[in-house]
């Protein structure tokens, strides 16, 4: 090794340990003091170096990384309780769209009956009285006050397993078919449809719902409006 | 259900627990060498406080990126010359040279320090491609390997820059003392 690879390999790292460099300064005095100059350099510089550190640095490290993870946990406690929140009203909403839908829609129901039950009821031609309708509308606790016209039908039926009160009478034009069926959380009593060569409405009230079906065309508001003029149910 | 939610919540603050000692370890051991090697690295105090004080942030919020406490002092001296880089980026700071004001307090009157004073003028005047290898080698104790390493040299380029930061150092003092004796005499 020559003496400039030497000094080269020294003054770039006075600690160096390589085999050949250490061999070299055994041999060689001047070599020794050489290294030691530079150890002695190197330990001055290490002193030169120092940095008297501000006597707050520690703390303003620490306190900002606590202010930063205060604010974080804040955060996430704030998007936490948003989560919840849409998730809990998400749940709401379509709790409440899947029960309704999943409502007895009362006035397709009732064109179903009428359909289904094809002439019976409508051709029937019995005269029954108000106070043979109000016998048995009685069961439900209510009670037409007014004169109905002509009365067909009148009888007790089968509505989706509730009990109720199937009548014919004379609408401005043409026979109308009219339920009356006992309240249920079940039923969609605000409803109307149409089909079959039928429509209906259904009109809720309280106690009860009044279906009204009539042929396609026939002008069954009017007839709902009557009847909810007529009837009254005792509290 | 609530039992459960009051579980895991105390898991989280467990780990915040844990990253929270974690992190005053890691200022306790390191932020005086972090925080010198910063002056150095910047030349100014003020500055140097500054990049530091984004650097353990920035570590604080990467904390669990870092797997191997070992490797914490590379690790952190990464994040601080990106974050001196940044600076740069960012805006172009007024630098009081070294040559102007030295960076060390100067009301600092014990005999090392006046001993010294010269030195770090020096150390000070070299250029930051000399300067910053040779502060990871005082400072840090690291090998030119490490070096290579850390700053992506190779490590020939390392050990040439070693070289001539030690040469300029000492022909800087050699001249000086020449100088002074040629004045003296």
């Amino acid at each position: 090794m020559d003496e400039l690879e030497f000094r080269r390999t020294l003054y770039a790292d006075p600690n160096c340990t390589d085999e050949r460099i250490l061999a070299a300064i055994d041999e060689d005095p001047k070599k020794q003091a050489f290294r030691k100059e530079l150890k002695q350099l190197d330990k001055d510089m290490d002193l030169a170096s120092q940095v008297k550190v501000p006597d707050d640095l520690v703390h303003k490290l620490l306190l900002r990384q606590t202010m930063q993870s205060h604010r974080v946990s804040k955060v996430r406690n704030r998007i936490q309780l948003a989560m919840a929140a849409s998730v809990a009203f998400v749940v709401g909403v379509s709790f409440t769209m899947w029960q309704q839908h999943n409502l007895l829609n009362i006035a397709d129901q009732a064109i179903a009956h009428v359909y289904m039950e094809g002439n019976y009821a409508l051709e029937a031609q019995n005269n029954v009285s108000l106070q043979q309708v109000n016998a048995k509308l009685a069961q439900f606790g209510g009670e037409f006050t007014e004169e109905l016209g002509q009365v067909y039908y009148a009888n007790f039926c089968d509505f989706e397993n509730v009990r109720s009160l199937h009548m014919v009478m004379q609408g401005e034009n043409g026979k109308v078919s009219v339920f009356v069926i006992p309240h249920d959380d079940a039923h969609n009593a605000e409803s109307t449809a149409n089909g079959r060569g039928y429509q209906s409405q259904a009109l809720d009230l309280k106690r009860a719902s009044i279906v009204v079906v009539g042929e396609e065309g026939a002008n069954i508001e009017g007839m709902k409006q009557q009847l909810k003029r007529k009837i009254h149910f005792s509290a | 259900m609530f039992s459960r939610k009051q579980n895991s919540q105390a898991s989280v603050s467990n780990d915040m627990l844990n990253k929270q000692k974690r992190y005053e370890v890691l200022v306790l051991a390191l932020h005086t060498d972090i925080f010198r090697y910063a002056c150095w690295l910047v030349k100014n105090k003020t500055v140097a406080e500054d990049i530091v004080q984004e650097t353990f942030l920035r570590a604080w919020k990467s904390l669990d990126s870092l797997k191997d406490e070992k490797a914490a002092k590379s690790w952190l001296i990464t994040i601080l010359r990106r974050e001196n880089a940044r600076r740069f980026e960012r805006k172009q700071f007024d630098l009081v040279d070294i040559d102007d004001v030295s960076i060390i307090d100067d009301q600092l009157t014990n005999e090392v320090e006046i001993e010294h004073r010269e030195l770090r003028a020096v150390m000070g005047s070299l250029s930051e491609e000399y300067r910053e290898p040779l502060m990871l080698q005082i400072v840090f104790g690291y090998s030119g390997d490490e070096i290579a390493q850390q700053l992506n040299l190779n490590k020939n380029t390392v050990m040439t820059r070693l070289f001539r930061a030690r040469n300029q150092v000492k022909e800087a003092l050699d001249k000086a003392n020449e100088n002074r004796g040629r004045e003296n005499g």
